[in-house]
């Protein structure tokens, strides 16, 4: 899983660690899903079909895949629709396992090698750790006040496994703290942020 | 973000570069990685923009960019999903930026 062995260049023991964690992750038990339910929104944001029937509602499969395939096209009716339908945690859950695989599956692509296959679902039921207390602002969905990394924290684990491929793949927030941060040997700081300002831009989005 | 790191890196910034790659960003190798983050999301013309940024860059600077790209394809979910709002204080600092490259119709949050 992983082993990059078809990789045009040898890929930092970092990145290849948290791919790693991040598809045990997958393929565990979520706050509002079982694995096999994870598992299916993954599929639909792939367009890869479902492995076996899972009692994944519609709507979810419809957030996954739209917010994969064309996220600029989500917005608050259609993530506020699917919430009333399954509510904010399944919600926030699904958003974050499409995001996460877009990131897995962008950096693939960007090297151009093959999409690493699904994991295998563990056992067991979904947790129910969900954050309370949280509420809209102007959001579509609950979240505490503060910047991007907060956004997802309705479901916390989520939150961190966003947190831990943002580090390795971009920059940990000790290496942000530095405009002049750079990787040695690597890209600067300035070369980094032109590669997210020019996906931006493709994606229309303002972050 | 890319303002203040071009500078610390005494980059000229043009930032019209980043609607138009066609123009020079003031950034080393800018065309390249430009080049590379058009052709992936397009698509068409990925080996040769892969071999741009190897041959120009670097083995190590081609990962770093696959794994900004990687990321960034999350972050734009994660705010297009969550609808995040993009703080006003923000809006007014990058004014001039959000103008120049046209993003007002993307302030929808």
């Amino acid at each position: 899983m992983f082993d990059f062995l078809l990789s045009p260049v040898p890929v930092r023991s970092d990145i290849v660690d948290v791919f790693r964690a991040h598809w045990a992750h997958l393929a565990s038990p979520g706050a509002t899903f079982d694995a096999h339910e994870r598992i299916s929104v993954a599929a639909a944001a792939r367009r890869t079909g479902v492995a076996a029937p899972s009692n994944v509602p519609a709507s979810v499969l419809q957030l996954a895949s739209t917010l994969m395939s064309d996220p600029a096209a989500v917005d608050e009716s259609l993530v506020r629709s699917t919430a009333e339908s399954v509510g904010d945690p399944m919600t926030v859950e699904t958003i974050a396992i499409v995001s996460q695989l877009s990131a897995v599956d962008g950096f693939h692509t960007a090297m151009g090698l093959a999409l690493e296959p699904f994991p295998i679902p563990e056992p067991g039921h979904a947790t129910g750790e969900i954050t309370p207390g949280l509420k809209r602002r102007r959001t579509h969905v609950p979240m505490p006040a503060g910047p991007i990394p907060v956004a997802l924290d309705l479901v916390p684990a989520e939150g961190l496994a966003m947190e831990a491929l943002a580090g390795p793949l971009y920059m940990t927030y000790d290496e942000m703290a530095y405009d002049d941060f750079k990787r040695t040997p690597g890209l600067t700081r300035a070369q980094i942020e032109l590669v997210s300002s020019r996906l931006s831009v493709h994606n229309e989005c303002f972050y | 973000m890319l303002r203040e790191s071009a500078i610390s890196f005494g980059h000229d910034l043009n930032v019209s570069a980043i609607k138009d790659p066609s123009l020079e960003a003031g950034i080393p190798g800018s065309r390249a990685i430009l080049a590379f983050v058009d052709a992936v999301y397009s698509g068409i013309g990925t080996d040769n923009a892969r071999r741009s940024v190897l041959d120009e860059l670097g083995p190590e600077a081609l990962v770093d960019a696959c794994g900004a790209y990687g990321n960034f394809e999350m972050m734009n979910r994660v705010a297009e999903g969550t609808g995040i709002p993009i703080p006003g204080a923000a809006i007014e600092r990058q004014a001039d930026l959000i103008e120049t490259l046209g993003l007002n119709r993307m302030l929808k949050h």
